[in-house]
């Protein structure tokens, strides 16, 4: 410490060299379990999907090399392609909704007396809680055709029993509300996190000038909350079109694929098709768009944060 | 038309392309059948409070047992991911070190990957390490998260250095001071990630379909959903499961909340 003021700039390389070789060792350490459970568990499956997407392969036969063909057969493939469109269906009928239904949620929250808010936070986010397995189910009691909710509940209008997620016409659409209903508590909370982080004299000045609920949201909420409010968008869209679960418990698919969903696409094939080479290649490719997308948000959103 | 559909169903062919209609109308039929007398959806009080529901259902040593697996599962998960997360945190976020930067990329890039795209290779993998319906095949495989790292690292990188500079003064090693310095100050995000942990293992269920073949060894999903394929007439019995399944997570978040609320802000969204 003392031979510093002497001569600092060669005695502050040796130390600093000193120190990074210390934590070396130290950091290694501390991250070996992480980079063994990722590499054995994430990094080596994504190599080796990489590595059987170019193979014809199954369970029962030894690997063959096929070059592209697999992609070319996923490419061509009209199911493919259909269950993409879908996916992208599917997101418009989700996320739009989703995110007012939250700004609205949330404006409450903040516009109402504490103890209020915690109810409603509380009571918001129970559907975040509940497994799409549990959700799943009840809305197929929901949707019955026969001693459901929904169509007991149309007949008082007048309107006759729909087959909601046996028409379909209607089942992308009954397999969207739960997906609304499960998305909005977690996207609420942000929403109310972000709003309570705006400067309040901005709305006191604001109401000085007499500004009303619709003209302070669209000039101060709408504007402060731009970067959540694109983390939701983007979040939403990568949540949404991997959904598959809620499909996969309360119709399979069907009826006629009307909710295959990009990923039960690729799940029904794991489990249908011998050759798995196809249905990697074809998850690989969703890879690239979703891995894509993530990726930017990622940029965007930790443009300054990722100094390292 | 009610689709009852089944698990094992996926079993039997090309069920999305529609092949499986005479399986889904003997579903149905069942379904129907067995089960005739749905009650008034709107009247919210029943006119007999089936209480027997929870009571059998309580009974039932394999639901009790089937809690108690997942249960024990569902800590173990936590702890390890909770653990092995936050030793990586804190070297990312506080320690100087070669090729900190390749594998930090390393790290976030597996972030990016779907769980569908490495589903199939991810099986084979646990397959070939002979994890295949063991406890481990459910808590080592997900434990290791980029996305937990990452979270508790924003928490590290906003911990004044001065502390550890003091703690550094007095002697203490790395470990020690994330032992003693860093762990006690962590609960914030412990909280937030612990109970995001806590709640992917008591909600997850392709894993588990895939993994686990022993019905001794099935996770609370998994049980309530082959509930409703093997004895579909007993709906009540099947949402009293539900709500008791539901129940010990609902009650973590009430206890939480406060800390689950108060800490979302700080997930780097701002």
């Amino acid at each position: 410490m003392t031979t510093a003021t002497a001569r600092p700039e060669r005695d502050a390389r040796k130390r600093h060299a000193r120190y990074q070789y210390r934590d070396s060792k130290v950091a290694y350490l501390l991250l070996l379990p992480v980079v063994i459970l990722l590499g054995i568990f994430v990094i080596w499956p994504a190599v080796y999907a990489g590595y059987l997407s170019f193979q014809n392969w199954s369970f029962y036969k030894a690997p063959e090399f096929v070059g592209l063909d697999n992609f070319l057969a996923v490419l061509k493939d009209p199911l493919f392609w259909a269950t993409i469109r879908r996916g992208f269906l599917f997101v418009l009928m989700t996320v739009p909704v989703m995110l007012v239904l939250a700004f609205f949620f949330a404006s409450l929250v903040v516009a109402v007396s504490r103890r209020f808010a915690t109810v409603l936070k509380v009571s918001i986010y129970i559907p975040t809680i509940i497994s799409t397995v549990i959700a799943s189910i009840v809305f197929v009691l929901i949707y019955d055709y026969s001693g459901g909710l929904l169509n007991w509940f149309l007949g008082y209008f007048g309107i006759d029993p729909i087959a909601w997620i046996g028409d379909p016409a209607w089942a992308l659409l009954a397999v969207a509300v739960p997906a609304i209903w499960l998305g909005l508590g977690l996207t609420s909370l942000i929403m109310v996190a972000a709003m309570v982080d705006i400067p309040m004299e901005f709305y006191e000045a604001a109401a000085m000038e007499g500004a009303g609920w619709w003209q302070k949201t669209r000039y101060i909420t709408i504007p402060q909350m731009k970067n959540v409010l694109l983390y939701l968008l983007i979040t939403g869209f990568v949540a949404a079109i991997q959904q598959f679960e809620l499909p996969l418990i309360m119709t399979g698919g069907g009826p006629l694929d009307s909710t295959t969903l990009p990923n039960l696409f690729i799940f029904n094939h794991f489990r249908n098709d011998i050759n798995v080479g196809y249905s990697i290649a074809a998850a690989l490719l969703l890879f690239v768009v979703l891995g894509t997308v993530s990726a930017l948000v990622f940029k965007v959103l930790n443009s300054e944060k990722l100094v390292d | 038309m009610v689709d009852p559909r089944r698990p094992e169903g996926h079993r039997r062919g090309r069920v999305h392309r529609g092949g499986t209609v005479p399986a889904r109308l003997d579903g149905h039929r069942r379904f129907q059948g067995e089960d005739r007398g749905h009650p008034n959806p709107f009247q919210f009080f029943p006119e007999v409070w089936k209480w027997e529901n929870y009571a059998q259902i309580l009974a039932d040593p394999t639901f009790t047992r089937t809690l108690l697996w997942t249960l024990l599962g569902a800590l173990l998960f936590t702890v390890l991911s909770l653990s092995v997360n936050s030793l990586a945190a804190y070297a990312f976020a506080r320690l100087e070190f070669r090729f900190k930067k390749t594998l930090w990329v390393l790290v976030i890039t597996t972030m990016f990957i779907p769980g569908m795209t490495i589903l199939l290779t991810s099986f084979i993998v646990v397959t070939k390490l002979h994890m295949l319906d063991t406890l481990a095949v459910l808590v080592v495989p997900g434990a290791a998260s980029a996305a937990s790292v990452f979270f508790i690292r924003q928490f590290y990188l906003n911990i004044p250095s001065s502390l550890e500079e003091a703690a550094m003064l007095d002697g203490c090693g790395r470990i020690r001071i994330f032992f003693s310095l860093f762990l006690p100050l962590s609960k914030p995000p412990f909280v937030v990630m612990g109970i995001t942990a806590f709640l992917a293992y008591w909600n997850s269920y392709v894993w588990p379909i895939l993994t686990i073949t022993s019905p001794d060894k099935y996770v609370l999903q998994q049980y309530l959903a082959t509930f409703r394929s093997e004895r579909n007439t007993e709906l009540g019995l099947l949402m009293a499961g539900s709500t008791l399944a539901a129940l010990p997570v609902v009650i973590l978040f009430l206890i939480f909340q406060r800390q689950i609320i108060g800490n979302i802000k700080m997930a780097g969204l701002k």
